[in-house]
């Protein structure tokens, strides 16, 4: 009797609960949640997720332009959507041909055991093109365009302008690479080589070799939106390119805070042990 | 009671060995720790706050039918996401008393990842979903 009143007075809590987040979802909705729909979690991220969907603009102007006449990509954006599984981002007709090497890890990173290996659970860098369910700032100057990443890692990506091309030799494979931007009319091509190895492309943790190249085309159609394609071209872990369709909105009322993934880190202890 | 002893002594002899290898690894891992299906609510007062990346927790002591106190350590989400979603870190007082719906650890130690808190002065919080490990 007392565990069915227990169980009772659970349910309408969990009722209350989910009323709760369902009103938060409900903010920004109104017919604009066209890359995203309400509810959907693409990159996972549970609550941190939940805390910005109130935050998304839902009224859009003109994309803003900036003094040479580009169109100004600054602003704070929500974490994409379809990069926590790439394969959900597709362009129609494209395929993820992994190679059966690539495939292998990719399933060995899904189990328990694998995920201890990710670099996001280890405070490291995400690389390109994943991103954490924490807002990012676009800085955009004539020369230089500048990502803010709020976490997993409090961290940044550069992204020159200045029509200088990649290092010819010596480049240091790094988490985030070397990039180098161009503008194509409207649009903002972010060519980047010089990757480690080390991260996951994406939350299901498809690899990638040191022959990473990542093409990003940004476009923001109105004030209140950015829409990327991200090109995988890795002939070292799959038999060709493909293209993954990505979204963000503009979040206001809000600005970047900081996020140290690593602070307190003996806190954790207790997970692993649970684990 | 000399085999337990033994095994504890084992098992900080595991954490002491994980610990530089993973310092931060479980904060992504919500769904392995935690069980929802057993969320309950938990009323109490509050002992302690920590307002810490990449999570913050709180203390609460609960009182069973019979008078015995437990302390219970609540999780909740990172304090910027907890921020967004109207926290800040004096919302919570050491004395208050509130009402805690969280999901309690699988392995049966004192925690929880809190996902509603209501607080003494009866506003309810969202503090966390207890969802399965994704891209948190």
């Amino acid at each position: 009797m007392r565990k069915d009143l227990a169980r009772l007075i659970a349910m309408a809590f969990s009722a209350a609960a989910l009323l709760i987040v369902s009103s938060t979802l409900a903010f920004g909705q109104d017919g604009q949640e066209k890359h995203e729909p309400p509810g959907v979690n693409p990159a996972g991220g549970g609550v941190p997720m939940v805390s910005l969907q109130h935050l998304r603009a839902t009224s859009f102007g003109p994309a803003p332009r900036t003094a040479n006449g580009k169109p100004d990509l600054s602003g704070i954006w929500s974490p994409a959507n379809h990069l926590g599984d790439l394969s959900t981002g597709l362009k129609p007709g494209e395929k993820i041909l992994i190679q059966p090497w690539a495939l292998k890890l990719s399933e060995e990173r899904q189990t328990a055991a694998g995920r201890r290996s990710d670099t996001k659970a280890n405070c490291l860098p995400d690389g390109v093109p994943r991103q954490d369910p924490f807002p990012w700032k676009i800085v955009q100057t004539p020369n230089l365009i500048v990502f803010l990443l709020e976490g997993n890692v409090h961290s940044y990506r550069q992204i020159f302008t200045d029509g200088s091309d990649h290092p010819k030799e010596d480049l240091e494979p790094a988490w985030y690479g070397d990039s180098r931007g161009h503008w194509e009319g409207d649009t903002l091509v972010v060519d980047t080589i010089g990757f480690n190895d080390k991260t996951w492309l994406d939350g299901l943790g498809r690899p990638h070799t040191e022959k990473l190249h990542v093409i990003e085309r940004f476009k923001r159609p109105d004030s209140g939106h950015l829409d990327f394609e991200v090109t995988i071209d890795d002939p070292g872990a799959y038999a060709a390119p493909f293209t993954v369709d990505a979204h963000s909105t503009l979040l206001v009322n809000t600005e970047l805070m900081e996020y140290w993934c690593i602070e307190n880190g003996a806190q954790d202890v207790s997970h692993i042990v649970g684990e | 009671m000399k085999a337990k002893l033994g095994f504890s002594g084992a098992a900080i002899g595991l954490v002491m060995a994980l610990l530089p290898v993973f310092p931060a690894l479980a904060h992504h891992a919500f769904g392995l720790q935690y069980d929802p299906s057993k969320s309950t609510t938990l009323k109490g007062i509050v002992t302690k706050i920590e307002w810490t990346n990449p999570h913050a927790h709180f203390y609460v002591d609960v009182k069973d039918e019979n008078g015995n106190v437990t302390n219970w350590n609540m999780e909740l989400a990172s304090p910027n996401a907890l921020r967004r979603l109207g926290w800040t870190r004096e919302i919570l007082k050491v004395g208050d008393e509130v009402a805690v719906f969280g999901a309690p650890a699988k392995d049966g130690t004192k925690m929880a990842n809190a996902r509603t808190v209501t607080l003494a002065d009866g506003r309810k919080m969202v503090a966390g979903l207890a969802e399965k490990d994704s891209e948190q």
